[in-house]
């Protein structure tokens, strides 16, 4: 009778065992991002403007429950992600006036952001690079402006690095209001993009010889 | 007597020279019906119509210090551009008015031009430094920068993909359907009496007015940091809402009120529901206040 049920039962185990081995080893994610980033990984341009992103640091954070600081990693690895993609995209796209990090430049003649991303994080070098390079390119286009559309330009990314002053500083005391860390990538994003934006514009309209 | 001998030469000299005079401009060239016209203008205005003739016909007046104007046409692309030389003299604003297949797509580039565009059916690309840009929009996408420079776009309400970006120009969309991306730094935008499934919109300061309809399955995206928005959906609604402001005031005349996000700082948050809440708004600002209401 004990036999016969432990049989039973090694032959249960065996089903069990070899059902499991049937199954698959692995699960392909519903949506296959890898292209994606092998070609990302494989633009030596895309990899030199999504790495400052990767270089962020993150500040020991003592003191704090522990869900609060996993609930804050996952939201720098969203930030992280989402804007090495934007800044890369903003990077590649329209290769007429590409960023070249390692070009040196002028500076734009406009106050400079920190990069800080709050107390907590630090955009890396290699962003600011870029972001640099792209603003001394801008700074050479608008020698060609008139003086008042010069001026309006520098207002305008002057208001948007006020803006990029504020949220950091409210970041500082709120380093984990998923709000103004979203609004603080959104100002850099759009800092580039106006700079990529205002660039084109004059590029396209003075590529002639006529100005 | 010798001052006024020397007056008299300097006038003669400045009335003989030939670039003291602006020159008109009446040229037509065949075109296709479906072609593209790229017209390049340096300063002054360009006026694009679209008529029934497969012909591009161009008028106008051409700075006086303007080298030439090259007409031609390159298969599919007719070329309209006013040159002029490197160093030349500041009188180089032209007017010039175009007429095109109105089946055309047209691209308009200029630095101070201000640009009018009116019964064009094909898609429109427009570029400008400082002038204005006034068009009009039927059914083909129109993608319209400037930096300073106003833009109004007008339509019928027939669905097309808008994008709109100034630096301080302020912006203008009436009537339109379909997609738009609309951003500005100080701008402010207005977008009234659209129906649209996809609105994406942005500014740093600009305040912005949007007044529409929101179709099923639609999508809502408004970030802004220090702008006010006010928000008035028309026609039937049903949407999810998420709306976060880190210190500005949120009025909802839907019913649910804005809630503090902590007791230790200013932001709050409003998440509600309309209908079945097939489409979807999202609404983030850093100090501007928010009105959102409907018919």
């Amino acid at each position: 009778m004990n036999e016969s049920d432990d049989r039973n039962s090694d032959a249960g185990d065996d089903a069990v065992m070899a059902a499991a081995r049937a199954l698959p080893k692995g699960i392909a994610p519903g949506r296959d991002l890898w292209p994606a980033i092998a070609e990302s990984l494989a633009d030596p341009l895309a990899d030199s403007l999504a790495e400052p992103f990767a270089e962020v640091a993150i500040a020991p954070q003592t003191g704090l429950p522990y869900w609060q600081r996993a609930l804050g990693v996952a939201a720098a690895v969203v930030l992280l992600v989402g804007g090495s993609s934007t800044i890369t995209w903003l990077a590649v796209s329209g290769g007429e006036s590409a960023v070249v990090p390692q070009q040196v430049f002028e500076p734009l003649q406009l106050q400079p952001v920190s990069g800080s991303f709050g107390a907590e994080y630090e955009l890396g070098p290699d962003f600011m690079a870029a972001r640099g390079s792209l603003a001394s390119q801008l700074d050479a286009k608008l020698d060609r402006l008139s003086p008042q559309a010069r001026a309006e330009v520098e207002k305008n990314i002057a208001e948007i690095r006020a803006s990029i002053h504020q949220i950091d500083r409210v970041l500082a005391d709120e380093p984990d209001n998923a709000l103004l860390q979203e609004l603080l990538l959104s100002a850099y994003r759009d800092e580039l993009r106006l700079m990529r934006r205002v660039d084109g514009i004059i590029t396209s309209v003075m590529r002639r010889e006529d100005i | 007597m010798n001052l006024l001998k020397s007056t008299a030469l300097a006038c003669m000299v400045v009335a003989c020279s030939p670039s003291a005079t602006a020159e008109d401009v009446d040229r037509r060239l065949d075109a296709p019906a479906t072609g593209t016209v790229s017209i390049e203008n340096t300063a002054g205005s360009v006026t694009v119509k679209g008529w029934s003739r497969s012909e591009v016909h161009v008028t106008g007046e051409l700075g006086s210090d303007v080298d030439e104007l090259e007409f031609e046409r390159d298969g599919n692309v007719t070329k309209v551009q006013v040159k002029t030389r490197r160093r030349s003299g500041r009188a180089i604003a032209t007017d010039l008015v175009i007429r095109v297949p109105q089946n055309s797509s047209v691209r308009v580039g200029g630095v101070s031009i201000d640009i009018e565009i009116s019964d064009v059916r094909g898609a429109q690309r427009v570029s400008t430094v400082s002038g204005d840009v006034d068009s009009e929009v039927f059914e083909a996408d129109i993608d319209v920068e400037t930096v300073s420079g106003d833009i109004d776009l007008r339509g019928n309400k027939k669905v097309s993909r808008v994008q709109l970006n100034s630096v301080s120009g302020d912006i203008d969309v009436r009537d339109l359907a379909g997609e738009i991306e609309i951003s500005s730094v100080s701008g402010d935008l207005v977008v009234a009496d659209g129906r649209w499934s996809r609105v994406s919109a942005n500014t740093t300061s600009g305040d912005m007015d949007f007044e529409g309809e929101l179709l099923p399955n639609g999508r809502v995206d408004v970030e802004t940091i220090n702008g006010d928005l006010e928000v008035f959906f028309k026609g039937k609604l049903s949407a999810e809402f998420d709306i976060e402001t880190f210190n500005g005031t949120v009025k909802n005349c839907f019913g649910p009120k804005a809630e503090r996000t902590s007791r230790y700082a200013p932001g709050r948050e409003l998440r509600f529901t309309e209908g079945d809440g097939s489409s979807r708004v999202t609404i983030r600002t850093l100090n501007g206040d928010l009105s959102l209401c409907k018919d």
